[in-house]
């Protein structure tokens, strides 16, 4: 029987406990935090912190790069795109009029046209080669935007109205 | 009166921008002479990620901050940053889901590893890790006290994200509203559209914000109430 006069003690009696568990979580949660932190890292940022070479990147360390898969970046050169049966194939040109031929297998994206910048997957042919054997293309497209006019005619001297 | 006004109209102009945005993104704007009508994303995308990323993670960091800053210590400042995070979680995972659905028709592929994109996912992580930090403690203040440094922490992500355009090379894009020399490279109805889009969205945080803010004070209410009657009981108990 509680005597209804005495004062209550209230203090949670498993109070040390409590603390103990909720640092315990507390580590547990940080370590997973961690842990994908670090599988994110590794797979994103340490590998390909640059996501692509330049062209001219590429060229100057022709030799190191050797066949070893990279990513390629540079513009599509006008004219030069040819439909295959396997994928396409494309003059790429970069900084200094560089130019390197890239044969892609695989469908390239719905945005990949002439003049576009691209991030090509793949290696050269050779040790020595200026051949590009793409096994992926990938649009790199601007942050420009520019309405497009449906209804604008082009004239003769090339000018739109 | 006029704090009574703007929470009473809160709702309704947000939902009247976010329908403006759509009108405009859908129907009104013309289509991009490159992307053509994928470029429509660009009235959600943006504005999402500049929601999940600076609005929501700014406005947590700095009720931390006056958290754990003495003066202005109190439980009001600790909600906002908890229900600022808890939105930023929903705001982030639409960036990354908005952001793969462009990615497959201009890129070409739903996903890529770079800089931009991967210190954004860490972001969702870090956001993710501040809510599970959040249950694993049971004793509010030490709760309080370890999120506010948390949120700090994870903050300094953001401005990696922002820069991660500029100090590495990447597949996304740069920015095209906020360019390091200042120049706008989306014009006309476009760039207005974009504008509404930003206010709209921003407008639509703080809506959720104070809707998920109102819950946790009665979440709160209920707590106390609840435990008051837990002593009541023991209380009775100890009479008989």
């Amino acid at each position: 029987m509680l005597n209804a006069d005495a004062p209550l003690d209230l203090t949670p009696v498993a109070a040390p406990m409590v603390a103990r568990r909720g640092r315990r979580r507390t580590i547990g949660v940080l370590v997973v935090l961690a842990l994908a932190v670090i599988a994110l890292l590794s797979q994103g940022l340490l590998h390909s912190l640059n996501y692509f070479e330049t062209i001219p990147q590429a060229m100057q360390s022709r030799v190191k790069l050797g066949t070893s898969t990279i990513r390629l970046e540079g513009v599509v050169k006008a004219n030069t795109i040819t439909r295959t049966a396997s994928g396409a194939s494309f003059y790429m040109t970069g900084g200094n009029n560089q130019e390197v031929f890239v044969s892609a297998h695989g469908s390239p994206p719905q945005l990949f046209q002439a003049n576009i910048p691209v991030v090509v997957v793949g290696h050269f042919t050779s040790a020595t080669s200026d051949r590009f054997y793409g096994t992926q293309i990938l649009v790199k497209h601007t942050a420009s935007y520019v309405a497009a006019h449906p209804t604008r005619v082009k004239a003769p001297n090339g000018t739109t109205r | 009166m006029m704090k009574q006004l703007s929470q009473r109209l809160l709702g309704p102009v947000t939902f009247v921008l976010l329908a403006l945005t759509f009108w405009f993104g859908l129907w009104v704007t013309p289509p991009d002479q490159i992307q053509g009508n994928w470029a429509r994303l660009v009235y959600v995308h943006p504005a999402v990620a500049w929601v999940g990323l600076y609005v929501s993670f700014g406005t947590a960091t700095i009720a931390s901050v006056l958290y754990l800053w003495r003066r202005t210590r109190s439980p009001v400042m600790d909600r906002i940053a908890h229900c600022a995070v808890e939105v930023s979680v929903v705001f982030i995972a639409l960036t990354l889901i908005t952001g793969s659905i462009w990615g497959r028709p201009t890129w070409g592929v739903w996903w890529a590893w770079d800089a931009r994109l991967t210190s954004t996912a860490i972001l969702g992580v870090f956001a993710l890790g501040y809510l599970a930090l959040r249950r694993a403690n049971d004793d509010p203040e030490l709760r309080a006290r370890r999120s506010a440094v948390f949120a700090i922490l994870a903050a300094i992500n953001v401005p990696i994200i922002h820069f991660s355009v500029q100090w590495w090379k990447t597949l996304h894009q740069g920015a095209t509203v906020f360019t390091a020399n200042r120049t706008l490279l989306i014009h006309g109805i476009q760039a207005w559209t974009l504008l509404i889009s930003f206010f709209a969205f921003t407008l639509l945080f703080f809506w959720l914000l104070r809707a998920r803010y109102r819950l946790e004070v009665l979440r709160d209410a209920r707590y106390e109430l609840s435990l008051d009657e837990a002593l009541t009981q023991r209380r009775r108990e100890g009479v008989r």
